[in-house]
């Protein structure tokens, strides 16, 4: 299994949660239930943020870690699937 | 403001390439019923709506849908890929390349470019919401044809996944279409805009 590609699905997995859990909050901001579960999966992303940043480079270049090399011109980029 | 993440909503692995498809496909781009169209008519529509709920509604809708827009060019982009000038002048995606080569421009499924004409942004509150609904059901629609077109389990797999979200996109849209409608003064019966009252 490709460390890698095990992290950046965890983390793809994560922001699902989260951005499908905050459009259920934007009518129903008030439910206790879907708070806690976006706080869960939040705290999950953050953990897998960090260690695939710190691995493997940067999904935002806010991610920048003063690195010699500006790490964001590299690619695949999202939309350049090739098999690996 | 918007930060660009570098990742896909939903991953986009395809690995025949089917310029035909491709020309069926970027009409979730640049169509009717696109992509395109779903964010900007959000995005356009959050400065005139009166609910602070459905601003965020629109907002975080209209920013996934750019996510999604991304996602379909990134299909048409992989059928795309390494074709021969037979494959190109067989499977009718010449007139698409005499312009674009294997570029990605919006246009629909017949080649007419993106149009703002195919969205509105009213600045009535219950318009918009309505025009909403609607364009989520006709986008699963276009998703619904597009399935019955394809058999690539690879193209299909992220088909299904945006026809998904249109029907999510769909139920949140009738929410706040009801905070607004339950909202309306009482004197408002017929539904009349919420949001411009003339100055006196």
């Amino acid at each position: 299994m490709n460390d890698q590609k095990t992290l950046l699905s965890r983390i793809a997995t994560c922001d699902f949660v989260l951005h499908e859990t905050a459009l259920f909050l934007d009518t129903h901001p008030d439910c206790a239930e879907a708070l806690a579960f976006y706080k869960k999966h939040l705290e999950m992303r953050k953990k897998a943020e960090e260690e695939y940043t710190e691995r493997f480079g940067m999904l935002t270049h806010r991610d920048y870690n003063g690195q010699n090399t500006w790490q964001w011109t590299e690619g695949p980029w999202p939309w350049e699937y090739e098999e690996v | 403001m918007w930060v660009y993440e570098k990742k896909l909503q939903h991953p986009v692995k395809i690995t025949r390439t089917d310029p035909a498809m491709a020309k069926i496909i970027i009409t979730q781009l640049g169509g009717p019923d696109g992509e395109l169209g779903a964010s900007m008519r959000y995005l356009n529509q959050r400065y005139a709506m009166p609910n602070d709920k459905i601003k965020a509604a629109l907002t975080d809708i209209g920013t996934e849908e750019l996510g999604h827009m991304e996602m379909v060019s990134s299909i048409v982009h992989q059928l795309t890929r390494n074709l021969s000038m037979s494959e190109i002048e067989k499977s009718g995606f010449a007139p698409y390349f005499v312009d674009h080569t294997v570029g990605i421009y919006p246009v629909d499924a017949t080649g007419n470019p993106w149009t703002a004409s195919t969205i509105q942004s009213t600045g009535d509150p219950i318009a918009d919401l309505h025009e909403d609904m609607g364009a989520e059901q006709k986008a699963r629609k276009t998703y619904d044809n597009i399935l019955n077109l394809c058999d690539d389990p690879d193209v299909r797999d992220v088909i299904k996944f945006l026809r998904e979200r249109e029907i999510v996109h769909y139920q949140r849209f009738g929410e706040s279409l009801e905070h607004i409608l339950s909202g309306l003064d009482k004197k408002n019966y017929y539904a009349f805009n919420p949001a411009f009252i003339p100055r006196k």
